[in-house]
């Protein structure tokens, strides 16, 4: 077998990667000076035109941060201070979420709960130190409907202190759009029959900005896919025929290395799959990369094109190493207070007719959380559902008692998956974001050490702003 | 509603329609959320009374509803398309048979709401199904059809009612 060290392989990497090759090289890198120092980002969140679907139709309007799709990409070390300047160019309010870093509360972008909005023509200054290598991604929190369904996202990458050893890191920014024959963005973001069913699923799917084609390969290199899931509400189901990918981090936790059930990297939104792949595939090959999720609907989304040129290396690699584990404080499950948290709401099965009788529910609300409906992106005096006490275990018990997926994620922690339907999930896994199926129930467990008003809510935006949304309060 | 919607709503209906293999058999184009299981109930339902139903999948259903001139408050969660005619909603089959036979100058029909007992839904009904009159400017008529003028016949409830 043939081993390998990181450094000399990644020289390598950049040696074979060219300029074709680093298709998703980061786009901005934090400048690093002294240690002491923070690395300094600025983002400017502003109206752009950006050439989504490409010639011959015409460049799409969209809002976005440094006037690109996805936005900048920031890459930090893991413990590296970070300082971000976000100034606001759009015609309204915004704010920054820093999706799955475990920030101080003050810095976790929801307007309201967390800090005043940003107003037009004004900046703020988010900075913290990200805790957890990984993969994350940052988003506005406010009129997320509109502001993330037109655009605004980027990746957040924080690099292992010792570089992993593979061949290639790429970052896969995956968006849904619903664009017009025009290629601009379609109007009814708020629609209300969709809020009720699956949010507001488009027709186009983009790879780091463009309808995506040809992604060039070697055969024999090992590459970390890193897939970020920025859509509003599509759930993807990817497969890549020809290979066998393995999953060495779930929304940037490190799990144990394993391949996925059914060969599929089951991905909803806001949701991150770090894979591991051996390019095995045969020299001047294509294959591709089908997203099956929805009946009768499937697609492909991306062709891996093998170079014309002898493999990288003539023998096969070990099997991936598990990735280094982040400090997450493990959960006392014996000591740890249990909650339950009931998804209702929606069209079907009693859905949009037993909302009538519940508490709490707000005017226009199809969704509601333990009975209650908290619409919207957050605002002031939003009460806990929940306080927890600082430093003890809780296991959150959520079950879906609706006919429709939701990707649940609490701000500010990673939790342990712990359950599904009673069955212990596998492979060591910790999310922030949880898909939980129709009617299923998941137990997920973590250490209240993060204090302040966390949300949680439903990722699909539709269902959040409508009423699947909760405040879980540390105190 | 208006002729645009009503027209547009025939030429789609024309672009994907087969034309009938059998005179009596009714044929249907039926667009769907892929993840909702009620509107095959629903299009079970019409082939059980002899309709020839093509059930399709799509995202893309709030735009297909809103371009064949369903508002966006009254869509259902599905889109038929019959001879001309958008069906949106679990719509009885009496009340398509009665719109394809008296072929009123309406854009369509719709039932918005899932309401329990209607055609494909389970649970029981809690009554008739009655028509939204006095909803902003959306005539539904007595008789269900008769008289109508150009627009969209709005029927069902939103709201279950009291046992």
């Amino acid at each position: 077998m043939h081993s390998h060290s990181g450094p000399s392989i990644n020289r390598r990497a950049l040696l074979i990667g060219g300029t074709a090759l680093a298709a998703s090289a980061s786009l901005v890198r934090a400048g690093r000076a002294a240690p002491a120092e923070p690395n300094v980002v600025e983002l400017t969140a502003a109206a752009g035109r950006v050439p989504i679907v490409g010639a011959p139709y015409p460049r799409t309007d969209v809002w976005c941060y440094g006037d690109r799709v996805p936005g900048p990409e920031i890459r930090v070390r893991q413990g590296e201070r970070v300082r971000v300047i976000v100034r606001n160019d759009l015609p309204e309010e915004t704010t920054v979420h820093w999706h799955g870093i475990r920030v101080p509360n003050s810095m976790d972008g929801v307007p309201g709960l967390t800090q005043p909005p940003i107003k037009p023509g004004e900046s703020f200054t988010y900075e913290f130190t990200p805790p957890d290598a990984g993969t994350f991604w940052y988003h506005p929190h406010s009129d997320s409907l509109r502001q993330l369904g037109r655009g605004m996202a980027g990746a957040f990458i924080v690099e292992e202190p010792t570089a992993v050893s593979v061949d290639r890191d790429l970052v896969w920014m995956l968006s849904d759009w619903r664009l017009t024959s025009e290629a601009q963005i379609a109007a009814g973001f708020g629609n209300a029959m969709e809020a009720a069913m699956s949010g507001r699923v488009g027709n186009t799917v983009t790879l780091n900005g463009a309808v995506p084609d040809e992604v060039p390969m070697r055969a024999g290199e090992r590459i970390r896919l890193r897939l970020v899931n920025t859509s509003l509400a599509r759930i993807m189901s990817l497969r890549f025929e020809g290979h066998r990918p393995v999953i060495v981090a779930i929304d940037g936790q490190p799990c144990d290395p394993h391949e996925p059930e059914r060969g599929r990297i089951l991905l909803g939104p806001a949701m991150r799959v770090d894979l591991v792949i051996d390019m095995q595939g045969e020299p001047g090959r294509r294959y591709r990369v089908i997203d099956d999720f929805y009946e009768g609907l499937s697609y492909w989304l991306a062709k891996f094109v093998y170079e014309d040129k002898p493999p990288l290396r003539a023998h096969h690699l070990e099997p991936s190493p598990s990735l280094p584990r982040n400090p997450l404080p493990e959960p006392d499950l014996a000591a740890a207070e249990r909650h339950e948290l009931r998804l209702q709401g929606g069209m079907m099965g009693g859905g949009m007719m037993g909302m009538g009788g519940m508490q709490g529910m707000s005017h226009g609300a199809s969704w509601a959380i333990n009975g209650t409906s908290m619409t919207g992106d957050g605002h002031a005096n939003m009460p806990p559902l929940l306080t927890l006490r600082l430093g003890r275990s809780y296991v959150l018990t959520i079950r879906n008692e609706t006919a429709w997926w939701h990707p649940m994620h609490l701000h500010g922690y990673s939790f342990r998956v712990l359950t599904r339907n009673g069955t212990a999930v596998p492979h060591r896994r910790w999310a922030d974001t949880v898909l939980v199926p129709p009617r299923d129930t998941v137990e997920v467990a973590f250490v209240a050490d993060n204090p302040g008003d966390w949300m949680m809510h439903c990722h699909v935006t539709n269902h959040q702003v409508s009423g699947m949304m909760t405040v879980l309060r540390v105190a | 509603m208006n002729i645009r919607s009503f027209w547009f709503g025939a030429t789609l209906a024309t672009l994907v329609l087969p034309l009938p293999a059998f005179a009596e058999s009714i044929q249907a184009m039926l667009y769907k959320n892929p993840q909702c299981s009620c509107c095959e109930g629903y299009a079970a339902y019409l082939r059980r009374y002899g309709f020839t139903v093509d059930v399709k999948p799509t995202n893309d259903l709030a735009e297909i509803s809103s371009k064949a001139g369903v508002p966006e408050k009254f869509q259902g969660c599905h889109t038929m398309f019959v001879d001309g005619y958008v069906i949106d909603g679990h719509v009885p089959v009496n009340t398509i048979r009665k719109l394809l036979s008296e072929r009123p100058a309406i854009a369509g029909i719709t039932l918005p709401g899932m309401p329990w007992g209607s055609p494909g839904m389970t649970g029981f009904k809690h009554g008739p199904l009655h028509d939204l009159r006095g909803h902003q400017g959306w005539r539904a008529a007595k008789g269900l059809l008769h008289g109508m003028r150009k627009g969209m016949l709005v029927i069902g409830s939103l709201q279950p009612r009291a046992k």
